[in-house]
Formats: C-alpha cells, structure tokens, sequence
C-alpha cells in the first residue's frame, strides 16, 4: 500500500515504515497462522513436554512395578475395596499402571525416534550434500589429489591383503596422488595408460614375489587395472556414482525387514534400534540433499561466489546449505514421525527395548495376546499414544511443508 | 522397447551382486558359529568339524589367500561367499537350519501366501486411494478435501500392527464377524493351482472355500493397505491439483466438456505419471509391513516366517527371504519405468 507522504509535516525519518521480516520470521508467521501446524505443535509439544517431565521429575522403577492382586484391570475414575488406587488407563499383565508407563514411554519413543533421525541425517545429508554438489564443479588441485589418493588406498586394499603386505596399499594410494599432481603430463595419450599400468603391475608384482609366483601374478594383474583406472584423473562425478549406487543397494531392502535384521544381528536393546533404523533412513536423506543441491547449484550466487574465489567449503556450508535448509527441515519432520513408528514396531516384535523399560511398540507386544479376553484397554491406550504422536510430527512436517516453500502449497 | 528392457536387466546385476554381498555379511556378523548352533551346545568336536566341512563353514569367507600363496588357483576362488553365488545360480537357497529341509521349497509355499495378501492390499489401495484423490482435487477446499486431507494423514500416521488389532478386537473378539487370524478354515481344503487360494477356489468352483479365503484375507488386507491408501489418495490429489491447473485443462472446460470427461479423460492420465510411481514404492512398503501384518493375523506367508527365522535365527531363510523380496523390489521398480511409456506416449525406451 502506497504511503500518501504529503500529509506527513515532519522528516522522512517519521514516515512510517513497514516493520521488515527475514525469511525465517516470514515462515514462522505463516507456520503459527496455519491450523495443521498449530495442532501438530501443540500433540508434539504434549508429548515431548510429557515424557521430558516425567523422565526427570517423576520417579519411576520397571524394574520393581509389578503387583499381581490388579492383573489386567479395566480403566476406573473411583477407587473401590478392590481396586484401591486409579489406573486411568487400566493395568497391565503384570498389574502396572498402564498411564504411567504410557507417559515414561514416551521418553524412549521419542529419543530412538530423534537419534535415528539424527545418525540418518547427518550421515545421509553430508553425502548427499558431497555428491550432489562435486557432481558438477570441479574439484580444486588439493581436492584431486586428496580424492585420488583415496582412489587409490581403497583399490589397493585387495592386492594388498591377498599378498599380506599392507604397504601395497600406500604405494597405490601414492600412485593416485602422483596422477592427480602430475594430471597434465601427457594427458589422453595412450603411452600415459601405459606408464601408469607398468607402475601399477610393478608395485602389485615386486612386493608380492615373496609370497609365491602365483600371487604375484594375480596382484600384478589386479595392480595393472588398478593403474590404468588411476592414470586419468577422476571427477567428482564418479564419486557421486559410488555414493548413490551405495544408496540404491540400501533402498531395495524393505525398511522394516532391513532394520529387524539389523537389529537381529547386532542383538535387541532400544540402542540398537536407534543404529538400525539410522541407518535405513541414511538413504532418504543423501537423495533428497543431492536432488536440492543440484537444483539450487547453477543460482547465480553459487557462480557469483566461485568466480570471486570463494573456497568450496564456503560455498557449501554459506550459500549452498541455507538455500537447501526447507525441504531438510520437512523431511526430518516427517522421518521423526516415521521413525517413531518403526521404533514402535521394532519395540512389538520385540526387538526394541528390553523387557520391564517401558516403550509404546513393546507395550503393545506384551499385552496383544490377552486381547481375545477382552484386555482392550492395554492395546489402545498405547498404539493410541504412537498414533498421535506420529500424527504431530506428520501435521507439523505439512505445515512446515507450507509455511517454508509457499510454492509447494497444494 | 526390447532393447531398453535387456539393459536396464543387465544394469540389475551389479545391483543385484551388492545385494547378495550384503545378505552374505549379514550371515558372517552373526556372533557363534552355526554349526555349533545346528547341533547343540553338546556336539563332539568331530561331528562339528563333519559339519563345517558339509556346509564348508570352514572354506574362508571371501577369498582364499593362503591357498593362492601355496600356489592353488582354483583354492583361492573356492570361498563361501562363491559357493554361496554358486549355489544361487541354481536357485538353490540352502537348508534352513532347524527344520532341514530346503528353504527355496518353503519358499514357494509361502511365498503365494504373502503376494495374495499384498496385491489384495495394493489393489483396495488404488481402488480407494485414486477417485478419493481426484475427487478431493476436483472440490478443493470443501469440506470433503479437508476430510480427505485429515483421513491421510491419519492413515499414513497408522501404526499398521496396532491397527490390525483393533480389528480384531472389534470384528473378531466384540462382533465375532470375522475370523481372528489364519488363511483358511482348517475344515475346508482347496486343491492347490497357484496357491492362490482366492484364485484357486474360484478356478476349482469351491464358493465356501471362496468366501471363507476372503473372510480371512479381509482384516489383514485392510490394515496393510492403510498407508498405502493414504499416501496414494495424496499424491493423486496433489498431482491432480497441478494438472487441473494446465492451459488444455481450461481449454477443454471452455469448449464445453463435462467435468466427469475433463477430469478422467484429460487430467488424470496426465496426472498419473507420480502417481503410478509411488504404487511402484508401496510394492517395498507392503512387502515389509506384511512382516507386521502377518504375525498379527498368524498369516502363513513370508514375512510371519522371516521374523519367526530371525528369532530362531535360521539365517539361510532370512537370506533366501530378504534375496527373493529385493529381487521383487527391483523389478516392480523396472515395471513402474515401463509403465511410464504406455500412459505417456511421448517417453520412448531406446
């Protein structure tokens, strides 16, 4: 709206200005003015409220809860000669107040839930921040030879096991490094192949001598490849190749079968729950950081600030992550909705926490089976508390979703 | 057509390599030693050394090198990890460990068990999921869009096992409608075709077989294609949205056409591309959730027996298992690629 200055008598410095907002307080604005995020908001802040209350002010012992005179009790409002206490929620197989373990549940939900999010999040989002952004610019001398110098460590780690000489390994990483500090010698010529096959063929073959003919032969074929590949020097690209090749083997196993076997393997207890199911979501992440770096990376501010000889970690971490920090935002949101539930269904196959500590899946595992005699009250109230709040974070994510990309709003 | 077909199944194999690398570590990280856990804490020392020789637990896991360093070349590749690709080449999964007997028979058994569960599950899905979307798209912020929206995320926030059981609890426990859990009365039997028992019943004309399968079938069928349904009705919905907003879209309202012919005929097979992507990912979804679902209906399929394998820890199943439902993963996503072709005429597969 236009401002009419001329029936203001005083100075410019008292026509009034609109106050300004950054971009954040913007979305903030629209985020609090949303009713999808305002009740998200307020079942997440319950539940996170909830159990941090309760895990520090409100003692509670698994291990010595249990009394058998109030096995399976339905819910009840008034304490009665039989049941002299209030169980809002009924009680368990063991005669355990239900509400209470609800609530200190809660504190171990909600912590798998944020420490996976956390190891998929940062593993996931460096890798796919790394591959996306060297998948078109070109690497700086210093990231070259660093990148072939690990090339050539990683390759040579197979010849120089099976010749059991560890040093192998360093003279190909060596290699890798020559390559990348010698990139321009001869470059594209056959003779160049060459020279660095022979290099190859000697470290495999010399060392290995000692060990038997055969595998000398072996380690000098494998060390010529390995030459040949490290005589012209890669790109980023190739590195960005391996990591969502790797990305892909992680995603054709289905969630939950890949982190019970996880778990099955590294044995049951909610730390290894957390692990598990991190590393299943590392995936989600990578994708979603290589796919917004590679549309945020041709703006011009990126190019702008590359051509003054801005440093590529500079250009990463000031112009490349803030622009790429609302679909990150969204999509931790949500995975800590989805890995709430996966934690919860690990906790009911039993795999979760260990048996008296209270967690929602293992809550339900415990008490499905006295479902056919009509225990309702010991499934409800726990898969309900999964529900809901897997439902806050999912309606906080939408409205965050809306509130940080007004685009996107459908 | 042909041609990109063979490609993208020869790009699959080293895919596919990653995949067998990954379910054999599995197998190496197991703490103990299996054939100790075949035969009991009590086993003489011969008779587990027998075993490590039968199953050659005792052959390294990868590559020989000592027997490359006495100068054995054919020693060097002869490792359980090659053995076991070798194995594979000839559909031949191992044993399972408990019970002996082979697990790709089981397999075979099972496997229909768990695939009639999930198509039922992805077909009630799409069947829901697709008009919910569209017509919740086609009345944007009524009250019915706002329902929609709510119900999706409510079911995508369904915690599946939990779901099922309030199932029972109310149809099976409190109504006594339908049965808690199992795949068939055990009074009733079919002759097996394609062990697809609701497709055996109807091919044999067994209808009390027929209506029995699908009382059984129903409840977990339901819960598992809940999140699927979900996610399906959103990305028809959001999808639907962006088309809607297109110039032919507007043109062919302007020339008149009926909204029932301008939605179905001009808008949703464009908006189908996305949508047709994200059933392709449900395929994993219900594979692994029928994890779930099974141990809750006591559904004879894979995925109750898996989980069951992973507790006895048999791990030749669960290596067969999580090989044969990876392999179903990768090849619903090639699917899903060839798809794009038939909706989309413009994209070419050369």
């Amino acid at each position: 709206m236009a401002i009419d200055i001329s029936r203001y008598k005083g100075t410019a410095a008292d026509v009034p200005i609109s106050t300004q907002r950054s971009l954040w307080q913007d979305a903030w604005r629209r985020l609090i003015f949303s009713n999808t995020a305002r009740i998200g908001m307020f079942i997440v802040a319950t539940f996170v409220l909830s159990a941090v209350f309760a895990h520090f002010f409100w003692t509670y012992n698994p291990a010595i809860d249990l009394d058998y005179t109030l096995k399976l009790k339905p819910p009840n409002l008034v304490t009665t000669e039989e049941i002299p206490s209030i169980h809002l929620f009924g009680t368990d197989k063991l005669g355990r107040d239900i509400f209470t373990r609800v609530v200190h549940g809660g504190w171990n939900s909600l912590r798998v839930g944020i420490v996976a999010v956390g190891i998929s999040l940062i593993i996931g989002g460096l890798l796919g921040l790394l591959a996306g952004f060297y998948e078109n610019s070109l690497l700086t001398p210093n990231e070259r030879i660093f990148l072939m110098g690990l090339f050539g460590l990683a390759l040579g780690v197979l010849p120089s096991w099976i010749a059991y000489q560890p040093l192998q390994m360093f003279l190909f990483g060596a290699l890798g490094v020559l390559s990348a500090m010698y990139g321009g010698f001869l470059e594209g010529s056959k003779i160049r192949v060459l020279i660095f096959a022979v290099a190859g063929l000697l470290i495999g073959a010399v060392p290995s001598f000692w060990v038997g003919p055969m595998v000398a032969l072996i380690c000098g074929i494998l060390g010529m490849g390995i030459g040949a590949f490290l005589a012209s020097p890669v790109g980023g690209q190739l590195f960005s190749n391996i990591v969502m090749r790797l990305m892909d083997i992680i995603l054709t196993f289905p969630g939950y079968l890949l982190a019970i076997a996880i778990v099955a393997f590294l044995g049951p207890g909610l730390d290894k729950g957390m692990i598990a199911i991190g590393i299943v979501g590392i995936p989600v992440y990578a994708r979603l950081a290589r796919s917004a770096v590679l549309s945020v990376y041709p703006k011009e501010y990126n190019i702008a600030s590359l051509a003054l000889g801005a440093s590529h970690g500079r250009v990463i971490f000031r112009h490349i992550v803030p622009n790429i920090l609302s679909p990150i935002i969204v999509q931790t949101t949500m995975g800590l909705a989805s890995a709430i539930l996966s934690a919860a269904a690990l906790g009911f196959l039993g795999l979760g926490a260990i048996p008296p500590e209270p967690e929602w899946g293992a809550m339900l595992g415990d008490s499905y089976r006295y479902l056919t005699s009509g225990a309702w009250w010991a499934v409800l109230f726990p898969g309900l508390a999964i529900m809901l709040s897997v439902l806050g974070f999912n309606l906080l994510g939408d409205g965050l979703r809306d509130a940080l990309d007004p685009k996107l709003r459908t | 057509m042909t041609r990109y077909i063979i490609r993208r199944l020869i790009s699959l194999i080293p895919t596919l390599l990653g995949i067998t690398f990954v379910v054999f570590m599995f197998q190496r990280m197991i703490p103990g030693d299996p054939a100790v856990a075949m035969l009991g804490e009590h086993a003489t020392e011969e008779n587990v050394a027998r075993i490590r020789e039968q199953f050659g637990l005792n052959r390294p896991a990868f590559l020989d090198r000592e027997a490359l360093a006495n100068g054995d070349l054919k020693g060097f590749f002869d490792s359980q990890y090659f053995r076991y690709l070798g194995r594979l080449f000839k559909l031949d999964l191992g044993d399972s460990i408990h019970r002996r007997i082979p697990v790709a028979e089981t397999l075979a058994l099972r496997f229909p068990a768990t695939i009639e569960l999930a198509m039922l599950a992805l077909l009630l899905s799409m069947i829901i999921g697709v008009p919910v979307g569209i017509i919740s798209a086609s009345r944007r912020n009524s009250l019915l869009d706002g329902v929609t929206m709510i119900g999706s995320l409510v079911g995508v926030s369904m915690p599946i096992f939990w779901l099922g059981l309030m199932e029972i609890m109310l149809f099976a426990v409190f109504l006594k409608w339908l049965p808690a859990g199992g795949r068939l009365d055990s009074g009733i039997k079919v002759e097996a075709i394609t062990n697809l028992i609701l497709i055996d019943s109807l091919i044999r004309g067994n209808m009390p077989a027929f209506v029995d399968a699908l009382q059984h079938i129903l409840m977990p069928a339901l819960a598992l294609a809940t999140i699927p349904t979900a996610i399906i009705a959103r990305m028809t919905r959001s999808s639907m949205l962006d088309v809607l907003q297109e110039d032919y879209v507007r043109t062919a309202k302007a020339k008149g056409l009926r909204e029932r012919v301008v939605l179905l005929k001009h808008a949703l097979r464009n908006a189908l591309l996305p949508v047709v992507t994200i059933i392709g990912i449900q395929a994993g979804t219900l594979l692994s959730g029928a994890v779930l679902t099974e141990t809750i209906f006591a559904w004879p399929g894979i995925g109750k027996w898996v989980y069951d394998s992973i507790l006895a820890r048999d791990y030749p199943i669960v290596q067969g298992a999580t090989l044969l439902i990876a392999v179903i993963f990768l090849l619903a996503n090639l699917l899903v690629d060839l798809s794009y072709a038939v909706l989309d005429p413009r994209i070419r597969y050369e």
